[in-house]
């Protein structure tokens, strides 16, 4: 899935919440992966809202506020929607991913669980070409109204002037050192 | 109440421009607002007049050339905007950062904080209709804190002098002896603050209960920092999941009762107090000696593959930093969990039904950085 997929057959969960989210996730398709900090629940795209609405209300684990959403460009290997949950109360963090072919960029919105998740999804949205589909408010956030076909964020989005500033002027060190 | 009475007075809609440039929208922010007489009837804000693409640039730079670009993603508070990203290669490269370089880094973005609240009461006046001293007050004692800076680091406001592994250069030798000098500063000039406006009438009456947000809604808008606290919520990275040394050190998580723009003013008062404990208590347990760089740094900087996110207090509330490397020496992928653009989002609630004058108050108190909301 990820180009850096990790391989290790079984991982070790213990003294994460990972077992929370198994139990509050029972029935949903998820693959668990032990992040450097937080834990990384990868969630095929049809079933992370209802996920991700499980996740909140859950009185257990109770996931109340969004960090942060946005995606990553893997390049043949699809994009990549990056949830960051978090409770207030309870004080415990999970990584929700889930992964988009380039050919079909869509995913349902996650307005519906939570606000926060407006904005940061229109962001998302503009950066990746990726549609979310329900969002109330599609609008691009920090392009121009009119560009609505340019998305920076993708890989193949080229940064020319820098690119060609480094190559030839700066000598930016790639290899050796 | 209020809107009971507009009704009596049911006039046309109109439409006003707010920005995006204009005194009080602090930087380059749009709204429309709809209103209704004086009453307003829907925000709709337009952000994105200062995005500069900072997360794509980073794509292209060497870990150690991000630092420059943080920094001018919040430029009030530099320094927290530095630790996050440094601290992010740190967790992904395994780099230890001597004990030494982290009380500097703690005491450096405390003071950070201060400089930052002050810039934020000084402005608030101008908002609340106080045209000279709170903003006059508010520079003074930033000054201060700027030019203590700016001999460590030899920038006033982008300083860059975070590194993955622990900082640029050691510290003055009169770090500590400064630091003191200014914290005498610092405390008068929070005595002045809480003086000209917790004691004053004129200040209250205009701020109390106006732009009100429960808990509920304002943990559901991602709201986080002062602005989310006064509504009660006591969230706080520092304590939560602490970062440096903020383990071993006393300090209060303030939070406010109402959620009213007087407990988003108030609480970032009382931060300031807390700040400077921390910080005394910093200087007490930081040696006067030691390494600020791990013995062995690689002259090319390079992380494993693998993915992080740190998330630290700033001023202004979270400020996250999600760092996917793919094994090179610059980030595959960069993102800023901006904690303005959270809390920008909840101007809508906050503001409807409030008195066109009151917007300007609501949008003042949650302290947006506008560089920092369009990254």
């Amino acid at each position: 899935m990820t180009t850096e997929e990790t391989t290790q057959p079984v991982a070790d969960f213990s003294g994460t919440i990972w077992a929370e989210v198994d139990r509050a996730l029972s029935g949903v398709t998820v693959r668990p992966e032990r992040g450097l900090i937080d834990v990384i629940a990868h969630i095929p795209r049809d079933e992370v809202v209802t996920a991700l609405r499980r996740l909140k209300t859950d009185a257990a684990l109770h996931f109340d506020y969004l960090r942060s959403l946005t995606a990553i460009d893997r390049e043949a290997d699809g994009i990549e929607v990056v949830y960051h949950l978090y409770s207030t109360d309870k004080k415990h963090n999970l990584t929700v991913k889930t992964t988009l072919p380039t050919t079909d960029l869509n995913v349902p919105t996650a307005t519906t669980v939570w606000r926060a998740a407006n904005w940061l999804e229109r962001e998302t949205a503009e950066m990746f070409g990726i549609q979310f589909t329900g969002h109330p408010d599609p609008r691009t956030l920090l392009m121009p109204e009119d560009m609505t076909d340019v998305h920076p964020l993708l890989k193949s989005h080229p940064l020319a002037e820098i690119e060609v500033l480094q190559g030839e002027g700066m000598g930016y060190p790639e290899e050796g050192a | 109440m209020v809107t009971e009475r507009a009704r009596e007075f049911d006039t046309q809609d109109l439409l006003i421009n707010v920005g995006p440039q204009h005194p009080s929208t602090h930087g380059v922010f749009r709204m429309v607002l709809e209103i209704d007489g004086e009453l307003v009837k829907d925000v709709i804000p337009y952000i994105g007049y200062l995005h500069r693409g900072a997360e794509k640039l980073c794509e292209t730079m060497d870990y150690r050339q991000g630092i420059g670009f943080m920094d001018r993603t919040e430029y009030l508070a530099a320094f927290n905007a530095e630790l996050s990203y440094v601290m992010a290669v740190e967790a992904l490269a395994g780099l230890e950062v001597p004990e030494r370089a982290q009380w500097i880094r703690m005491i450096l973005c405390e003071l950070n904080r201060i400089s930052s609240h002050f810039m934020f009461m000084g402005a608030f006046g101008v908002d609340t209709g106080v045209m000279g001293t709170p903003f006059i007050y508010g520079w003074r004692e930033r000054e201060g804190i700027i030019d203590l800076f700016e001999e460590i680091s030899g920038d006033r406001m982008m300083y860059a002098y975070f590194r993955p592994g622990g900082l640029a250069w050691d510290v003055t030798t009169n770090f500590k002896a400064r630091v003191r000098e200014v914290l005498k500063s610092i405390t008068q000039g929070i005595k002045d603050f809480d003086g000209l406006f917790t004691e004053n009438e004129i200040f209250v009456a205009r701020t109390k209960g106006v732009g009100y947000i429960s808990a509920e809604d304002a943990i559901d808008y991602g709201m986080s920092g002062p602005s989310l606290r006064a509504s009660g919520v006591p969230m706080d990275v520092r304590q939560d999941e602490p970062y440096l040394k903020y383990a071993e050190i006393d300090f209060k998580v303030i939070t406010g009762e109402h959620g009213d723009v007087f407990d988003r003013y108030y609480c970032r008062l009382q931060e300031l107090r807390e700040s400077v404990k921390i910080i005394e208590q910093c200087l007490a347990k930081m040696p006067d000696t030691g390494p600020i760089m791990p013995e062995k740094m690689p002259r090319m900087l390079r992380t494993p593959p693998g993915e992080v996110y740190i998330r630290t207090e700033a001023p202004r509330g979270e400020y996250g930093v999600y760092l996917v490397s793919n094994g090179g020496n610059r980030p595959y992928r960069l993102k800023v969990r901006s904690a303005c653009l959270s809390n920008l989002q909840a101007l809508k609630q906050m503001s409807v039904g409030q008195y066109v004058a009151d917007a300007i108050l609501v949008l003042g108190s949650i302290d947006i950085v506008l560089s920092e909301v369009d990254r």
